[in-house]
């Protein structure tokens, strides 16, 4: 009996230490406090077609802010990553529509404009070593204006398989976006990359010590290059999902992306300084997001609120995540 | 030269320091009067910094007392050491590099006037100090511009612009040429004459029978002797700066050395080193012994593959070309770096990382790393190595200095390293963790491994290696048999005093 109670108690305190340990916990608690505060606010917001809502308005950021946690993790950052799907999502759809290209073929064409601009990026930091800001600043500015030399006008009239992931299909009563489960299913290849292979944990050595990570072997440039390369990949992904979302091929699109990414990461609890985070955390961080913007939209909110309340979050969970971390 | 010794300026007495988990320094005595250039002697690790951090303000003691003037004093601050006129001119500067000379002499305090600075003045008086010191700079140079030992000179005009009356100078000549160090030398025996005290740091024992009256040694951060430098020899101050008792923590073993492993042919690398040639049999230690700034560690980064060089290098007889650590590792070849913190371990990650992370290939398959294999490797070499830590996952940032050092070796054990390259291996590592390593060492050698040491520890030497090698200047001066050695010897050719 006491035996018993003793094994029990024991394993909740191992799974307790478990819990505080990791630094998934502080976002998730968030995530959990904001629905059930949510919940008893408005009784639209705890409902299958509200939750599902609310992951089809966060899959694009949500994919973004994959690719810019990789890059946060090797103590970079990625100021491009809106402006190089914006191109991404223009060349897709009006290869597609004005030049009636197969679709198959115009989407995989428009990932790989993304996926060039993140082998320059990666080229950049690593050959010239520039810092990842100046890099990604300079390309943003040179993805947007091609961009806007690109087209000005929004492409419409897309053929159906472009807008593919913006379909839903039913779980019950609930219709749940194609879109959002592939979000889903990158978050699960990119939890499994980091945690099980030599890349991953490559990413995490790098942006702890580059130099001591050279010095254990890692070849750092081809580490960097391949990060800022997948990342790219992964914005390329979002352009496909932005477009399927939207239903156009938008030039103005994905301006304030850069920074709402980043802000998905930073409330997932990933230090800006490289080496600590995690992709998991990352989702929390984007899902927090969605949920005080959908949850302050139901409850009537003005959304000039909804980012005042987005910019008191980041500063209050950096804030709690320093002072934690100072003991 | 002879200086009519002025009265006792400064007193310290019973000087100790506790930092966690060691005694850096216990019952130091050191008095410095006014017009006398007094020398601090002692190996790496002596408590040379300490002692000086303590007289600077950046640390406090724990024990013992200062005098000022006769006068009992606390200094708690850096601002408590300026205030008595204590200043100290570190190996590193501590000028902003886009100013003028003038900005630099008065940072901080520039004189005003109507509540403007008066630029005028403050050049005269910098312009005063600068020529007092026998030194033609213009005072409008940006400091940038200035050679080493011009910003040297320029430190030393901002203590004086602050009534320095006892004036530290932490290895001044470490970073100067042969002919600036003349120039300095004029610049201390003018300050001298002004009375001024000095407390002059140096591992080079020529520079201290040119210019100082008095040496103070340290050893294992105790008071060892202060002596008048007129009544001692080179040979003498070697014996008080070393002569300790081997302490019986080095591990019996009979070297069996067994054949050629690595050799090196000329190998050289920029300034920093040159033409070096020497072997490794497979089961043998050889020590590099050498004062700071020798080439040891940049000649060992070269032999990992992690800087560019020119000579040849084998290993087992073959061609051995290593373009990076990367070429290294693949060829049996580890290092232990010097700064275990800044390139060794990765700090913010967990001891199972840290462990495997050299040597993931070995675990993966299809691309994937067999988690639960890792996870097994990883608790051997704890167990192994009897590493102490709450669980595999721990972050080695919490870990203890003997601790940490022992994941960097599980990390090249656990790679099947033959040619072992340890620099500085038990530095910062109490003494109860470094006879594990020097086991760990021994034990390695009966495998057959190579092991390459480099170590500032004279004792760590003598006690591990069966050859020793010297260094000087960037190349080996001297390779001396176990038998042979001494630490006197290896400090008669490490500091190359045959030349004094």
């Amino acid at each position: 009996m006491s035996a018993v109670v003793s094994t029990v108690t024991k394993r909740r305190s191992s799974l307790l230490s478990i819990v505080r340990g990791s630094p998934v916990m502080g976002p998730l608690a968030a995530l959990i406090l904001a629905c059930i505060f949510f919940s008893f606010k408005t009784d639209r917001f705890l409902t299958g077609a509200n939750l599902s809502l609310i992951l089809q308005q966060v899959m694009v950021v949500g994919t973004l802010a994959i690719g810019q946690t990789l890059v946060i993790l090797t103590s970079g950052i990625d100021l491009s990553n809106g402006s190089v799907m914006a191109l991404g999502g223009v060349v897709m759809t009006s290869l597609a529509v004005d030049h009636g290209l197969n679709p198959v073929l115009a989407i995989l064409l428009g990932i790989l404009v993304c996926i060039l601009f993140g082998v320059m990026n990666g080229a950049l930091v690593t050959g010239i070593r520039l810092p990842a800001f100046i890099v990604t600043l300079g390309t943003l500015n040179i993805a947007y204006a091609l961009t806007r030399i690109y087209t000005t006008e929004t492409i419409s009239g897309l053929p159906s398989l472009l807008l593919f992931f913006g379909n839903t299909f039913k779980i019950g009563t609930t219709q749940i976006t194609y879109g959002s489960v592939l979000m889903l299913v990158l978050y699960a290849i990119t939890w499994f990359v980091l945690r099980s292979t030599p890349a991953g944990r490559s990413v995490y050595a790098v942006g702890d010590n580059p130099e001591a990570a050279r010095l254990a072997g890692i070849n750092t440039t081809r580490v960097l290059i391949g990060v800022y390369t997948t990342a790219a990949l992964t914005y390329g992904i979002a352009a496909l999902l932005l477009v399927a979302r939207t239903g156009v091929g938008d030039p103005q699109a994905g301006q304030t992306s850069n920074l709402e990414s980043i802000t998905a990461v930073v409330l997932g609890g990933t230090s800006l300084f490289g080496g600590r985070g995690t992709i998991i955390g990352t989702l929390i961080g984007a899902l927090i997001v969605g949920v005080f913007r959908n949850g302050l939209q139901l409850m009537g909110v003005e959304s000039i609120y909804q980012v005042l309340i987005t910019g008191i979050l980041v500063i209050a969970a950096v804030s709690i995540d320093q002072l934690s971390h100072r003991k | 030269m002879s200086n009519a010794p002025g009265s006792v300026l400064l007193e310290m007495k019973g000087i100790g320091k506790t930092f966690p988990g060691v005694k850096a320094l216990q019952g130091v005595n050191l008095s410095v009067r006014a017009g006398q250039v007094h020398a601090l002697l002692g190996e790496n690790g002596a408590g040379k910094s300490t002692l000086i951090k303590i007289l600077s303000g950046a640390y406090s003691k724990d024990e013992g007392q200062i005098f000022f003037e006769g006068k009992p004093v606390e200094i708690k601050s850096p601002q408590d050491a300026q205030a008595l006129g204590i200043s100290t001119i570190y190996q590193e500067f501590n000028l902003a590099p886009h100013l003028t000379i003038a900005e630099n002499i008065f940072l901080g305090h520039l004189p005003k006037k109507g509540g403007l600075v008066d630029w005028a003045t403050a050049k005269a008086r910098a312009a005063e100090i600068l020529s007092g010191l026998g030194v033609d700079l213009s005072v409008d140079a940006t400091t940038a511009t200035l050679s080493v030992a011009q910003q040297q000179i320029v430190e030393i005009a901002k203590a004086l612009n602050r009534k320095t009356r006892v004036l530290i100078m932490d290895e001044p000549s470490a970073v100067l040429s042969e002919k600036d160090l003349e120039n300095l030398f004029r610049v201390v025996r003018t300050l001298q004459k002004e009375g001024i005290g000095i407390i002059y740091i140096s591992h080079r024992l020529k520079e201290i029978f040119e210019l100082a009256d008095e040496v103070t040694v340290l050893k294992d951060g105790r008071y060892v002797d202060t002596r008048a430098v007129a009544d001692v020899t080179m040979d003498d101050l070697v014996r008080l700066m070393i002569g300790r008792d081997l302490q019986d923590v080095y591990p019996k073993r009979t070297a069996e050395p067994g054949a050629v492993l690595f050799e090196a042919k000329n190998v050289a690398r920029s300034k920093l080193v040159h033409d070096v040639s020497f072997q490794v049999h497979a089961g043998e230690i050889i020590g590099f012994a050498g004062i700071t700034g020798s080439g040891r560690t940049e000649l060992m980064r070269t032999i990992f593959g992690a800087d560019p060089y020119s000579g040849d290098m084998q290993i087992d007889g073959k061609p051995y070309k290593p373009r990076s650590p990367q070429d290294a590792i693949k060829h049996g070849v580890a290092l232990v770096t010097e700064d275990r913190k800044g390139q060794g371990l990765l700090l913010k990650l967990p001891v199972f990382t840290n462990t495997t992370i050299s040597g993931l290939k070995r675990l993966t398959r299809g691309g994937i790393i067999n988690l639960r294999a890792e996870l097994e490797l990883v608790k051997t070499m704890i167990r192994q190595l009897s590493i102490k830590t709450p669980s595999p996952q721990f972050m080695v940032v919490n870990m203890s200095g003997g601790n940490q050092q022992k994941v960097i070796l599980a990390r090249w054990l656990s790679v099947g390293t033959r040619i072992f390259i340890m620099d500085e291996p038990t530095r910062g590592i109490d003494v109860g963790s470094k006879s594990e390593i020097y086991q760990i060492m021994a034990d390695l050698t009966k495998q057959g491994v190579g092991i390459i040491m480099i170590s500032s520890e004279l004792p760590e030497v003598l006690g591990m290696s069966d050859r020793i090698m010297v260094m000087r200047e960037g190349t080996i001066v001297k390779e001396l048999a176990r038998a042979e050695a001494s630490e006197e010897r290896i400090m008669y050719y490490a500091v190359g005093s045959e030349s004094a």
